[in-house]
């Protein structure tokens, strides 16, 4: 790789939160990012963040669950920049309910976004990382793979899965020189901790999280970014099918 | 933004700083412009760091020697607990004073000077510690039962004083390598031993001091601003724990 090619990163649910502040991250640093969302306005806010200070990005609207739709986009990225190094599998989505209450759509919206997402981008990367002998994975899963909690149970299973994918991947594909690895984001300052609570029950929330982690304050998206950045790199070469918790000390385990 | 040297002028204090990992944290840090103690009963070969003749199982000298670095340098702002013994034997062949002699080193050592430590980061309202455990804190090892209890003694520790210090700003955190390429290991394994123990870690070689201070340096950053309390797994994939 000669010095001015630069490092080709995808990032999915890069229009908000954790993963837009990821891109950021990474733009800055000099990654050509590659940045889906289903939300075109997410898209839109993203460009003009990176765009005017001179970052090289790419956008597209892709819902994670369709197949099809993640292989032509990355046909697409691999078009413009040939390659690709890295892959930060973040979009997520919540749909708060009791069990008992839980319509199937609910539980299938987040084990499809979450699991199926992430399993259709590893696969869609994993061909070229595998020709080319390098990559890193990055996805995002949670404290909630390791704790469960009441009104999650879709959410709990799913970050569950993820976590197991991800050690799954890095055991097939270390052979290979690839590291996959996971985060464990506590409770982070992001729309999705808002999603499906009232501004009431976010406050309400917000309190008891804040008095219950030892940190005593919600983490920035910022903060579990750079966590991204370090496992991503090449300072985490000797680290694989971990999951590291930028969680305010929420579990230790 | 990355290009920020945060670590420059920070009062660091290395336990075990002559070993391999603890010297290649110090190289580090010293590169970094940090200004690095070194507590270790071996000299430090490394120019630039300032060494304290310092057996972390002696309470009154572990006292004074942090007394002394923080008097004098104004306030200490990270530990990094590297000193530890390896000393592998059979658990029926195990006596009572390799045992003690483990355990004093390898975790009441680390209790010892992060109390001392603590003395100066509380009222100071910043500190980030990072203490070396081990794999073997999760897996045990033949012949290892008392490394093993001292490195799972270093998780406990870690994850209480992470939780006692959060309030005042101060990050505590493990990391745990895997057999990693330094005298300790060579010292009781053959190098056939050794490398054989590569085919039991999926990236395929064992870990290098570089891959233990870049986890060290991480912990220590402003890059890890809301992690505590975690235990880094620097090990190639051997065990995803």
């Amino acid at each position: 790789m000669v010095a001015s090619d630069p490092r080709v990163t995808v990032v999915t649910g890069g229009g908000s939160g954790i993963g837009r502040a990821t891109a950021i991250r990474l733009a800055r640093r000099g990654d050509a990012v590659c940045v889906c969302d289903l939300s075109e306005a997410g898209l839109k806010e993203i460009a003009a963040l990176i765009e005017p200070a001179g970052g090289n990005l790419l956008t597209g609207v892709v819902d994670v669950r369709d197949q099809s739709q993640v292989r032509a986009w990355i046909a697409e990225i691999l078009e413009r920049f040939d390659k690709i190094d890295c892959l930060f599998s973040n979009a997520g989505v919540n749909a708060r309910s009791t069990v008992a209450d839980m319509t199937l759509s609910q539980w299938n919206l987040l084990i499809d976004t979450h699991v199926t997402g992430t399993f259709n981008f590893c696969q869609a990367v994993l061909r070229g990382m595998v020709e080319r002998r390098a990559g890193s994975i990055v996805t995002t899963s949670s404290d909630f793979a390791i704790v469960g909690v009441p009104n999650a149970a879709n959410y709990c299973a799913a970050k569950t899965a993820l976590y197991s994918l991800t050690k799954s991947l890095a055991l097939e594909f270390a052979p290979y020189g690839i590291r996959v690895n996971a985060i464990g984001p506590g409770p982070i300052d992001t729309p999705l901790l808002r999603a499906g609570r009232t501004p009431e029950e976010y406050e309400n929330a917000r309190g008891v999280f804040e008095s219950r982690l030892p940190i005593k304050r919600l983490g920035q998206p910022e903060e579990v970014a750079a966590v991204v950045d370090f496992l991503l790199s090449e300072r985490a070469a000797f680290i694989t099918g971990q999951l590291l918790q930028p969680n305010g000390g929420q579990v230790m385990w | 933004m990355i290009e920020v040297n945060e670590h420059d002028g920070r009062v660091a204090v290395v336990t075990g700083g002559s070993g391999a990992i603890g010297g290649a944290v110090t190289e580090r840090l010293r590169n970094a412009g940090a200004l690095v103690h070194v507590f270790d009963i071996q000299p430090s070969s490394l120019s630039g760091a300032y060494f304290h003749r310092v057996d972390v199982r002696d309470e009154s000298e572990v006292d004074t020697a942090f007394g002394a670095v923080g008097k004098s340098f104004g306030r200490i702002d990270y530990l990094v607990c590297c000193a530890a013994i390896y000393r592998p034997a059979p658990f029926l062949e195990l006596r009572l004073d390799d045992w003690q002699r483990t355990l004093q080193i390898n975790l009441t050592g680390y209790f010892l000077c992060c109390r001392a430590a603590l003395r100066f980061m509380r009222p100071q309202k910043f500190g980030r510690i990072v203490m070396f455990s081990s794999m073997a804190a999760r897996t045990g090892g033949v012949n290892t039962a008392h490394y093993a209890a001292s490195k799972g003694g270093v998780l406990g520790l870690a994850r209480s004083l992470a939780i006692e210090s959060a309030a005042s700003n101060i990050r505590v955190n493990t990391v745990s390598p895997v057999i990693t390429d330094t005298p300790m290991p060579r010292a009781v394994l053959s190098d056939q031993e050794v490398e054989s123990r590569k085919t039991r870690i999926p990236l395929g070689r064992i870990g290098s001091t570089a891959d233990m201070a870049d986890a060290c340096l991480f912990l220590l950053s402003n890059d890890s601003s809301y992690v505590l309390g975690q235990d880094l797994r620097v090990n190639g994939g051997s065990t995803l724990w």
